[in-house]
This record gives C-alpha cells, sequence and structure tokens, in this order.
C-alpha cells in the first residue's frame, strides 16, 4: 500500500525554493494583514495631508523687491560703481592695496568683525542697471581673489587677505562677449583665474572698479550695515574707453528703482559719517566705499522643500512603525521559526523582506509627495510665493521631480534600515525609538543647535537623507547664513540619500550576521 | 484600600524584577545628561550673540531622554498585551481602573526617580560648561543653581514633564494595545508636531499649534528669560501636557473597561 501512495513532493517542488515563491510569501504576509496596509496608506495620506495642511497655512506675506539677473535668476544687485564706458574691446588693470570692512559708524553694537564676502575690485558690466551681466574680478577679506559672472559663477584666484605690503594687481580683459579675468602678486606675472562668455553683452559696457559689503547679523541689534573700503592705484586703461572722467553711482538702489540705470550718488546717499566723495583720486589712485552686495538672492525659507520635509517626516513615523511590526511581529508570535524552516537560508528572507517593505515605502512616499506637490505648487503660488525669489516647483521641473522621487528613495531606504533594525533587536518599541530618533532627533535638534552642530548632523546621520528635498538653490559665495531650516544643506541632494543608504546597508549586513548566528 | 496597596506593590515588583525598565531609566537619565552636555560645550558666548537662556539650554536633553520613558511607559502594559500577560493581571486585580492606576503611579514613581537625576545632572553639566564659555557674571550670568527661583521651577517641571509624558504614553498604550502602534503615536505626536511648527509660517497658526501640541507647550516650563515672549506660559505649557496625559489615560481607561483583555 505504501508504495502506491502519491509522493508528498509532487513535480511543482522545482522551483518553489526560489527567490521569487520567498518574494511573494512576503508579500503575502505584508497585504493580507489588514492593519499594515491601513498604515500604509496612512503614510501616503499623512505625507500628503501634513504638506497641504502647511501650504494653506503659509502666506509669504509680501517678498522683497529684487533684481533679476541673466537666466531670471533673483539677485542682490547693489553696489557702488565708479565707471567709464568701454566701447568695444579693451582692458583695466589695477592694484589693489588694501580693503577694510567694518559697520557703518553709529550702527550695530561693538566691533564687527569683516564679512567674509565684502568685495571690492574691478568690473564689466552689460548696464548701470541692477541686474545686468557682468564679469568681476575681486578681493574679499575672507576668501582671497575670485572672479565671479553674472551672479551664480564664482572661481577662486590667489589666497589670502590684501595688504599694502602683500598687494594683489587684478586685470579684466574684455574681448567680443568673453570677459577673462587674471590676477598677480607683482604686477608682472600673471595667472588667469577664467573666463567667462556674456551672452548679451552690449558692444558698449559700463566697466571700473566697485565695492560692495552685505549686511552683517547681529543677534540683538538684527541686520546691520556695512562698509567695504578699498584702495587701489596704478590703474590702467587700454582699448575703447570713453574719454570722459569717471562717474560715481549705487547701482539697485533706491529699491523702487530696480529697473532704471543708476543716479548718481549725492551726499544723501551716503551713510552718515561717511565724507564724500566716496571715490576720490587723483594720478590713477582711487579709494571706493561701498555697501551692498553682488550674488545670488537666497530667501531664507525653503517653503516647497520645507513643507514636503515635513510631511514626510510625519508619513516616516507611520512607516517605521510599520516596518518594525513587520519584523517583529514574527518573532513575536514564533511565526519567524515557520518562516525560516520554510525557507532556512535566511539571508535571502531578509532581503526578500526589505525589497517588499521598500517597495510598498516607496510607493507610498512617491504617492504623497507628488499629490502633496501637485496640489501645493500652485496654491503657495496664489499665496503669494511667486518667481523670481520661488520659480514654481511641480513635477514637471527637474527640482520638483528630485524632490518626489527623493522623498520616495528616503522613505523606502529608511523603511529597510528599521527593518534591519527590527531584525536584529527583535523588539518593536526599541527598533522604532531608534529610528524615530535617528531621523526625527536630528531634525529638531538642527532646527535648535548652532549651526556647526546642525551641519554636522546632516552629514552623519541618516537625517541627511532629507537634503533631497531641497528646495532652493544655495551657492557657496552667497553669504547667507546656510542652516537646514533655511534649506541650506551641507550635502549635495543625492549625496544626502547616499549618506541614509550607507546606514541602510550597513544595517542589513549587521542583520544578516547576527540572524545567521543565533537562533531564531 | 489594601487592595489597591496590593496591586502597587505587585507593580512595583514587576518593574524591579525585569531588566527593560532599570535600563530604560538609566538610559533616560545617562542620555539626558550626555545630549545636555554635547549642548552646553559648544554653546560659545560671542559678543554677537550671548542672548541664551541657560536654564533652558541645560534642560535641552530631556527633549531626547524622554524617548525612553515614553518607551517605558508604553512597554508597562503594551509588554503585557504582548506576552498576554495581562490576562493574569487583571485575573489577580479585576478592577480595571485599580490595575490601572497601581501601574500609574509605580510608573510615575519610578520616572519622577530618573527625572530628578537626569535633571540635576544636566543643570550640573550646564554649571560647569557654561561658565566656561564666557557665560559669567560679567555678562550677566550667575552660576546655575537649584536655589534660584525661575531654575528651581524649570529643574521642578522637567522632572514633571518627564512624568507626564510616561503616563500619556501608558495611556495611549492602554488604549492601542500595541506596542508598535503605540510607541509611534506617542513618538509621532511628541516630536513631530515639534518639528512641524517650525514650518508653520502663518504666526497665528504657529501659535495656535505651539500652545496645543503637548512637547511644545510642555517644554515652556524649562524657560527662565523672557517669558513674556514664550507662545504659552511655563505653567499653563506644562498644564496642556497635562491635559493630553488625562485625556490618553481616561481613554485607555474607558477601552480598559469596555472590552475584554
Amino acid at each position: 500500500m505504501i508504495g502506491e501512495m502519491a509522493p508528498v513532493r509532487g513535480d511543482r517542488t522545482a522551483g518553489r525554493d526560489g527567490f521569487a515563491q520567498l518574494l511573494r510569501a512576503e508579500w503575502t504576509k505584508f497585504w493580507t494583514v489588514r492593519g499594515w496596509v491601513v498604515s500604509l496608506v496612512l503614510a501616503a495620506a499623512l505625507t500628503a495631508g501634513v504638506a497641504l495642511a502647511l501650504g494653506n497655512a503659509g502666506n509669504s506675506g509680501g517678498l522683497p523687491a529684487v533684481a533679476t539677473g541673466p537666466g531670471g535668476v533673483a539677485v542682490n544687485d547693489d553696489f557702488f560703481f565708479l565707471h567709464r564706458s568701454l566701447a568695444g574691446n579693451g582692458s583695466i588693470t589695477v592694484r589693489v592695496t588694501s580693503l577694510t570692512d567694518g559697520a557703518v559708524p553709529g550702527q550695530g553694537e561693538g566691533s564687527i568683525a569683516p564679512q567674509p564676502w565684502a568685495k571690492a575690485g574691478i568690473i564689466v558690466s552689460g548696464g548701470t542697471r541692477a541686474g545686468s551681466a557682468y564679469a568681476a574680478v575681486m578681493t574679499t577679506p575672507g576668501h582671497g581673489v575670485r572672479m565671479q559672472y553674472d551672479f551664480t559663477h564664482d572661481s577662486a584666484g590667489l589666497p589670502g587677505p590684501v595688504s599694502v605690503s602683500s598687494p594683489r594687481w587684478l586685470r579684466l580683459v574684455r574681448s567680443g562677449d568673453t570677459v577673462t579675468g587674471y590676477d598677480s602678486t607683482d604686477g608682472s606675472h600673471w595667472s588667469v583665474i577664467g573666463s567667462a562668455t556674456l551672452a548679451g553683452l552690449p558692444s558698449t559696457a559700463a566697466a571700473g572698479l566697485f565695492a560692495a559689503s552685505p549686511q552683517a547679523y547681529q543677534s540683538r541689534t538684527g541686520y546691520v550695515l556695512t562698509l567695504a573700503i578699498a584702495r587701489f592705484d596704478a590703474v590702467s586703461l587700454q582699448g575703447g574707453w570713453s574719454p570722459s572722467t569717471w562717474s560715481l553711482c549705487e547701482v539697485g538702489a533706491p529699491q523702487s528703482r530696480l529697473g532704471a540705470p543708476c543716479a548718481p550718488v549725492s551726499s544723501r546717499d551716503i551713510p552718515r559719517g561717511i565724507r564724500l566723495p566716496s571715490a576720490s583720486g587723483s594720478g590713477g589712485a582711487f579709494t571706493v566705499y561701498g555697501s551692498g552686495d553682488i550674488s545670488p538672492y537666497v530667501p531664507i525659507v525653503d517653503i516647497f522643500g520645507g513643507i514636503i520635509k515635513a510631511g514626510s517626516l510625519a508619513g516616516l513615523v507611520v512607516l517605521i512603525a510599520l516596518s518594525g511590526a513587520f519584523v517583529t511581529s514574527e518573532y513575536r508570535r514564533g511565526m519567524i521559526r515557520t518562516t525560516f524552516a520554510a525557507s532556512p537560508r535566511r539571508g535571502r528572507v531578509i532581503l526578500a523582506k526589505a525589497i517588499v517593505i521598500g517597495a510598498v515605502a516607496f510607493a507610498a512616499g512617491l504617492a504623497g509627495a507628488a499629490v502633496a506637490l501637485s496640489i501645493t505648487g500652485p496654491k503657495l503660488r496664489s499665496h503669494g510665493w511667486t518667481p523670481p525669489i520661488y520659480p514654481l516647483v511641480s513635477l514637471g521641473t527637474g527640482t520638483g521631480l528630485r524632490i518626489v522621487l527623493g522623498t520616495a528613495v528616503m522613505l523606502a531606504l529608511a523603511a529597510v534600515f528599521i527593518l534591519a533594525v527590527a531584525v536584529m533587536l527583535r523588539r518593536s518599541v526599541g527598533a522604532i525609538t531608534v529610528g524615530i530618533a535617528l531621523f526625527v532627533g536630528p531634525w529638531l535638534v538642527a532646527a535648535a543647535a548652532s549651526q556647526p552642530v546642525g551641519a554636522f548632523l546632516l552629514r552623519v546621520t541618516p537625517f541627511a537623507a532629507t537634503a533631497v528635498q531641497q528646495g532652493i538653490q544655495h551657492y557657496p559665495q552667497s553669504s547667507a547664513v546656510c542652516l537646514a531650516s533655511h534649506g541650506c544643506y551641507p550635502l549635495a541632494p543625492w549625496d544626502g540619500v547616499a549618506v541614509l543608504a550607507a546606514w541602510t546597508v550597513a544595517a542589513l549586513a549587521a542583520a544578516w550576521f547576527v540572524v545567521r548566528r543565533r537562533d531564531a | 484600600m489594601m487592595r489597591v496597596t496590593a496591586a502597587v506593590r505587585a507593580e512595583w515588583v514587576k518593574l524591579r524584577t525585569v531588566s527593560g525598565p532599570g535600563w530604560l531609566l538609566l538610559a533616560c537619565a545617562v542620555v539626558t545628561i550626555t545630549v545636555t552636555s554635547a549642548v552646553v560645550a559648544v554653546e560659545k558666548c560671542s559678543p554677537a550673540s550671548c542672548a541664551v537662556d541657560t536654564t533652558k539650554l541645560s534642560l535641552t536633553g530631556a527633549q531626547v531622554g524622554q524617548a525612553a520613558v515614553a518607551v517605558l511607559g508604553v512597554m508597562v502594559i503594551g509588554g503585557e498585551y504582548a506576552t498576554g500577560m495581562v490576562r493574569i493581571t487583571l485575573a489577580a486585580v479585576p478592577r480595571r481602573s485599580v490595575m490601572l492606576a497601581a501601574k500609574a503611579a509605580a510608573v510615575a514613581v519610578v520616572t519622577a526617580a530618573a527625572g530628578i537625576v537626569a535633571v540635576l545632572g544636566s543643570l550640573l553639566a550646564g554649571r560647569i560648561f557654561l561658565s566656561g564659555n564666557g557665560f559669567t557674571a560679567a555678562h550677566g550670568f550667575m552660576p546655575l543653581s537649584a536655589g534660584n527661583g525661575p531654575t528651581l521651577r524649570a529643574a521642578a517641571g522637567s522632572v514633571l514633564y518627564l512624568v507626564l509624558v510616561a503616563l500619556f504614553s501608558l495611556g495611549v498604550a492602554t488604549a492601542v494595545r500595541d506596542t508598535a502602534a503605540a510607541i509611534a503615536t506617542v513618538l509621532g505626536v511628541m516630536y513631530v508636531l515639534r518639528g512641524v511648527s517650525t514650518l508653520v509660517l502663518d504666526p497665528t497658526w504657529q501659535l495656535r499649534v505651539d500652545r496645543v501640541a503637548p512637547m511644545n507647550a510642555g517644554l515652556a516650563i524649562q524657560s527662565t528669560t523672557n517669558l513674556s515672549r514664550l507662545p504659552i506660559g511655563p505653567w499653563a505649557g506644562l498644564g496642556v501636557l497635562a491635559a493630553w496625559t488625562a485625556a490618553a489615560l481616561f481613554a485607555g481607561w474607558l477601552l480598559l473597561r469596555l472590552r475584554d483583555a
């Protein structure tokens, strides 16, 4: 009789041991538990809902008037300009023997350290209107000699500050649309800093000397007006310079006349305590004073990135609980022994679970962020978050696509990370607490702590991944304070995700090691 | 009355004889003091910024240390549901309000003990580091001392804060019965509301969130300077957290009575 029994292991055994079967088993475990599916929907809904609520309640309160530079970017373009017109090709060479920077007399409390990005040097500009195309070579108190053009481009020349014993020679050469910047320590050995091709530079440009100093920030008095004072000599001009004398004006002032060519500086415009002329010189030597800045305008509120970040972190808390429970419920009920009996290669079980939880977290993040951005984008626009300071971020823009995809990847990696921690700890409470401490903790600390502490946390903790949600562009040459709460991250967007990925891979490897060594 | 004492003693024995609660209470104290030390060690009094509430700064660690007592509050009841122990507990103490009150009393006492250690250690760390970082009498800062009225209020209030967080967690865990859901709810309500409020741009709404969210309001008890500029007064803020705790415990008690274990 026994010989006639059908074999227990039928034809279908082949292939049943495969990874695809394992994946299917884990997927079935996930979607057949109603509470988990509800949690997943809740995570997506919270991601979208918190972002929508924040977007709804956020009015820009009126944005400042800013100039628009080449390419439509919002810019600070406010500086003191001692200029002549340059028709066609030509060059200007100067020696800078000093650059000092400090508070305008009567402003602020105590002495104010020189602004690292105060600047004075030479510039070839499309005009004296704020936002004109330009290329400039300058000395700075904190960043040596720089060549900058069209606001967003910056490259380094000779390092170190400038002084009488260590002067800096600067030269700009215009040839057609191309402006090349040079620097030198002695006026005979020159090196090229960089070269700029300025689209739309008119044949007759405004060129000359300039000085600017961005406002300093004091915690007690707020923003303080500062002034850069630079001494130039050995000014030498070649090419099509107009024979007229130098004229001085403040570009970008007053704010109400941003679109007009700059008006000559009068004594009224000079800060109290500074005597006219703010540019004086004879025999090729000049002293130029100036306040203001020539740089990209960086707002302090990252509205698009910030609301998606808040939404996704709310959703993440639910995903953390879900991911923890996906593992620990098996340990609690002893199900894990059945799972490992069915599939004795434990590493593959962990991998299959990771893929399932990663995929569902990715889907929740993608849906939540996409819904939030596509609804909130137009809403924010009607609430006054408008270009040029806030270009629309939508699913159709590179930034919007990066934010939505990045959010989904971030949530997927975070869920897998928690899964690995839960495998190691076997307790959901421990895994969830670790997860929330590592993700939400740095958020709160970075918002409250001083800038270096926040920047450190944003480099090394899993929270670094939120860099992918950056919604505004920051520039190193901007004098704006770099704070995460202002949408400024020490890491590039996808580098931050890579930090989280490293945590996830390390946790998975540790979980794999632990689960193989111990009993279930 | 005898029954209540016995129930409290039973809970105390449970807390004392498993290793988890002891580790969590130790973690609360160690994490609080460590985080505080790290924060006060880097805070410097510079000419540009020296307007710091040194007492509040020295109690920063409680924001992280509270996670440990939240876990404790969740585990005290959630752990029993996970293992089925709760059925034995209820067989021994059939009156559910007595059982819940006994748990609450035990949790409150041990959390207060750990909280006192955490808070005093943090203040000591602040006293040691901050005077070395320029927060001296010359700049108008007295060394931190629990004898100073506002500092004493902030310190005692921080201990109460930790106790209320633990009891809030106990209430939530009693209501939802699942440890994972409970701890995620507690930490989500505390931390995420705290983070989200910094991103609310409308000042009216931000004020509303800061007055209603348990962590935002509760931490007002730690402030000793510029009290008039706080979104909510110190004791009123702690009262908001107490209201959350009362609501959670009430919900837990109600559900405990209404359903089978």
